[in-house]
């Protein structure tokens, strides 16, 4: 029975071709647009799920307040002397702090103005851990080495920073010091933390003389067993009394990893939103041109309604007929609009990560694909309701009668 | 004649209510959209340019070069400027005043409360009016710094909020700035920019005793063009300077001459692009909305298929068959795209109004502007018209024979 009338729906929308094909394309290009935005998002998710991951959910920061850029303001710093006092706080682990400059580097007479970095190598894996980045090539920096450089993964390539390539065993120029490239960090995947440049802490010392044991952060890795938050709480706590300041008025701030990605994940979500419910937009007028072609089409087949009707078909029958309908031109343009989708988000997604976004990649799991085809049969179907149930609601006989 | 044309449309629009507003409907949705977006997009780019926008175009900056996203103009540099160059810039022909400017970041407590900001140096002597000028400094209450004023400052307007410090700070409250000791003589007049209204000034002379002992660097020299017509060529010879002074090759520079003016450009024109970006997704739904037009107008031509034949077989022309639906269908697109406007207008300025009630953000503004009302209407327009181009065209095609002969 249902068979019958799904081939019934099928055989009248193709007998008007041209109006079917509009609607379908109607709601094809609102699920397009849906489709691509939300595979970004859900892209950008599991980004920064994956940090989190990789990073894990033991690690602190505590940051010098100030005004910019942690590092960059001169009137607000951390001191060794934090360093080694969080290092004995119950919990913690490991401290390593971080010393941030902007950096001058010059390769082949071209200079430009990037973040230079500075951490001692007895903490390279909690420092690396935490970038979540290894040595992509060339070999790591090594303690106490004042004459060698790590760069970013974005300098092995030309155009990116500079015009020409910076290859392992290169010379650069750092705020006027030549320095030895020894090696590459792996692809961060933003355009900024991918043109940093690292250094061991010894040289980074010779290079900003000035900024000797003044960090603008550091991170804490808690130990096993100890709660990041609770940890966070009580190095607060700890470091105010230490450093003498009252509650409110410390000129440090304590985050864990989580803290700092939800701030992150927050703007994004509001972001995603904002954009998603403009491309549902289009969606809402999609239904409205098919709840408009299944008006035309109810009072186009007012006769034939009549004469179904006459020959014993009941209400629901009628209404299922239309509803089939209208449901079908949503599922014909959520299967087209996610296949564009797909080509249009995977289009862009190239373009992104050429430009050096490659942390904008889109992802397509089957439950996105699978949501967006049922939603446009929902939103078919739904906007073919009312004039289903106008059809169904038709007299026989003054149907049968209608010009 | 054309309104002949118009009245016969718009009748065969009335018989069709239903299918009228349904399509209608459709264009109104992404017009109302659209003009509510970009109207709100205007607003904030607006009130965003007006923090920044109280520079004329007569002035220019010097800094370093480094990464000036990261702080407060001069912080984030490699190698800072000195103060010895104020003075050499000031003998360029055409230069009224070069102005050492510094800034230094710190604790400002005031109510047993500590917030994080940053004052600013007010020149001493001849250059203190200009600098007044340049920046556009007025008090609201109290009076300016004068010469010789030591543990004086001047707060920006935000000062006077409850909310900065819990209450609100008045003329000689005392209040402790990187430890030190000040006595407010005055509040300037709110400017619109959080970092003026959120910042203090003091005198140069204190500033630099109390933070830069022993420093002979300067975060930026603010340079005062005397006629706007040199700006073009006084920046040539400030860089010509500065290479000399830093020893630096053409090409190689590690300082900037800006005027805010460009830095202005700059950052509008990466607001312009996030706005665009916004509209181009809301206006898939116009499309999507003149392709509902397109529809309806290949339903009327079926519908009228007779009518047509009618109108033929007594004497009506191919091009009369042709304006008559083209006509209908620029109608629908015009008519939704007058209610979109109006409930565009609605929504950015009702959007905004809550934005700013509920959020306390007093960035969210909405602006629509006639040139956007216009456009939207032509816009909507256009897209009835396109989507009725090819129905009419097959309309005015018909064969009269054929057409009289068809049944529905």
């Amino acid at each position: 029975m249902n068979v019958d009338l799904f081939g019934y729906s099928l055989s009248n929308l193709a007998h008007r071709k041209m109006r079917s094909f509009l609607s379908i394309l109607s709601i094809l290009i609102g699920i397009m647009s849906i489709y691509a935005l939300i595979s970004f998002g859900m892209g950008l998710d599991a980004y920064v799920k994956g940090l989190a991951e990789e990073a894990g959910i033991d690690k602190l920061f505590v940051q010098a307040k100030g005004i910019g850029a942690p590092g960059t303001d001169e009137n607000f710093f951390l001191t060794q002397d934090d360093a080694d006092f969080i290092e004995k706080i119950r919990g913690t682990d490991q401290v390593a702090p971080l010393y941030m400059k902007a950096g001058e580097i010059a390769w082949k007479d071209e200079k430009k103005y990037r973040f230079a970095m500075g951490f001692d190598l007895e903490n390279e894996g909690l420092v690396m851990e935490t970038f979540a980045v290894d040595v992509a090539a060339g070999r790591q920096l090594r303690k106490g080495e004042a004459d060698a450089v790590v760069l970013g993964y974005n300098y092995q390539f030309p155009l990116k920073i500079f015009k020409r390539k910076i290859a392992a065993g290169d010379t650069i120029e750092l705020n006027g010091k030549e320095l030895k490239v020894v090696g590459f960090y792996s692809e961060v995947g933003n355009p900024s933390d991918d043109a940093n440049i690292y250094l061991p802490k010894e040289g980074f010392e010779e290079l900003y003389p000035a900024s000797k044991e003044k960090y603008g952060w550091m991170i804490v890795r808690a130990e096993k067993g100890t709660s990041a938050d609770d940890l966070a709480d009580r190095i607060t706590e700890r470091l105010r009394k230490h450093k003498g300041q009252e509650e409110g008025k410390e000129d440090f701030f304590v985050q864990t990893f989580e803290d700092a990605l939800a701030t992150f994940n927050a703007i994004l979500g509001v972001l995603k939103g904002i954009l998603i419910i403009i491309a549902f937009i289009s969606v809402v007028v999609a239904s409205v041109n098919i709840m408009n072609t299944m008006y035309t089409a109810v009072v186009e087949r007012t006769k034939e309604i009549g004469i179904m009707k006459a020959v014993g078909a009941q209400n629901h029958t009628i209404l299922l007929v239309f509803i089939f309908e209208a449901g079908f031109l949503g599922l014909a343009g959520g299967v087209l609009g996610v296949l564009f989708g797909w080509m249009v988000a995977a289009a862009g997604g190239g373009i992104a990560a050429a430009a050096g976004f490659a942390l904008l990649k889109p992802v397509f799991p089957w439950y996105l694909t699978f949501g967006c085809i049922a939603f446009a049969f929902i939103i078919g179907a739904l906007s073919g309701i009312f004039p289903a149930k106008q059809a169904a609601a038709l007299k026989p006989v003054d149907s049968l009668r209608y010009e | 004649m054309l309104l002949d044309y118009a009245k016969l449309a718009s009748n065969s629009l009335k018989k069709r209510k239903t299918r009228t507003y349904l399509t209608m409907i459709g264009i109104f949705i992404g017009i109302a959209a659209v003009v509510s977006l970009i109207g709100l997009g205007e607003g904030l780019r607006a009130a965003i340019m007006g923090q920044f926008g109280f520079l004329g175009p007569d002035v220019l900056g010097v800094q370093a070069s480094g990464l000036n996203f990261a702080g407060p103009p001069g912080t984030a540099v490699v190698t800072p400027l000195t103060d010895d160059l104020a003075d050499k810039i000031e003998r360029i022909p055409g230069v009224e005043a070069a102005i050492n400017r510094y800034l230094e970041s710190g604790t400002m407590e005031f109510n047993d409360r500590q917030v994080i900001g940053f004052s600013y140096s007010v020149p001493e002597g001849e250059d203190r009016k200009v600098f007044e000028r340049m920046l556009n400094l007025e008090v609201a209450a109290g009076r300016p710094l004068k010469d010789g004023d030591r543990d004086k400052i001047v707060v920006g307007n935000d000062f006077t909020l409850d909310s900065m410090f819990g209450k609100g700070v008045r003329v000689g409250d005392r209040l402790l700035f990187q430890g030190h000791t000040f006595e407010v003589v005055g509040v300037l007049k709110k400017k619109g920019s959080f970092i003026f209204d959120g910042s203090l000034a003091m005198n140069e002379g204190i500033l630099k005793d109390l933070f830069r002992k022993g420093d002979d660097t300067v975060n930026v020299i603010g340079v005062k063009v005397r006629d706007v017509k040199d700006v073009g060529r006084v920046k040539e010879d400030i860089e010509d300077l500065m290479r000399k002074e830093r020893d630096v090759e053409k090409g190689e520079e590690d300082f900037e001459v800006s005027s805010p003016q460009q830095t202005l450009e700059t950052l509008d024109s990466t607001l312009f692009a996030v706005q665009l970006f916004v509209a181009i997704i809301a206006g898939i739904s116009i499309v999507v909305g003149g392709i509902g037009i397109m529809n309806t107008m290949y339903t009327a031509v079926l519908e009228r298929t007779k009518e047509i034949g009618i109108m033929k077989a007594v004497g009506a022309k191919n091009s009369a068959i042709f304006t008559l639906f083209f006509i209908e269908s620029g109608l629908l697109g015009l008519l939704g795209g007058a209610i979109g406007v109006l409930l565009g207008l609605g929504l950015a300025y009702g959007l905004a109004f809550a934005g700013r009630a509920l959020l306390h953000f007093d960035l969210i503004r909405a602006q629509v502007s006639l040139a956007l009302i216009l456009g939207a209407l032509a816009f909507s327009f256009v897209i009835g018209l396109v989507a009725g181009l090819v129905p009419a065209w097959q309309a005015s095609r018909k064969n009269p024979v054929d057409a009289l002969r068809f049944v529905k």
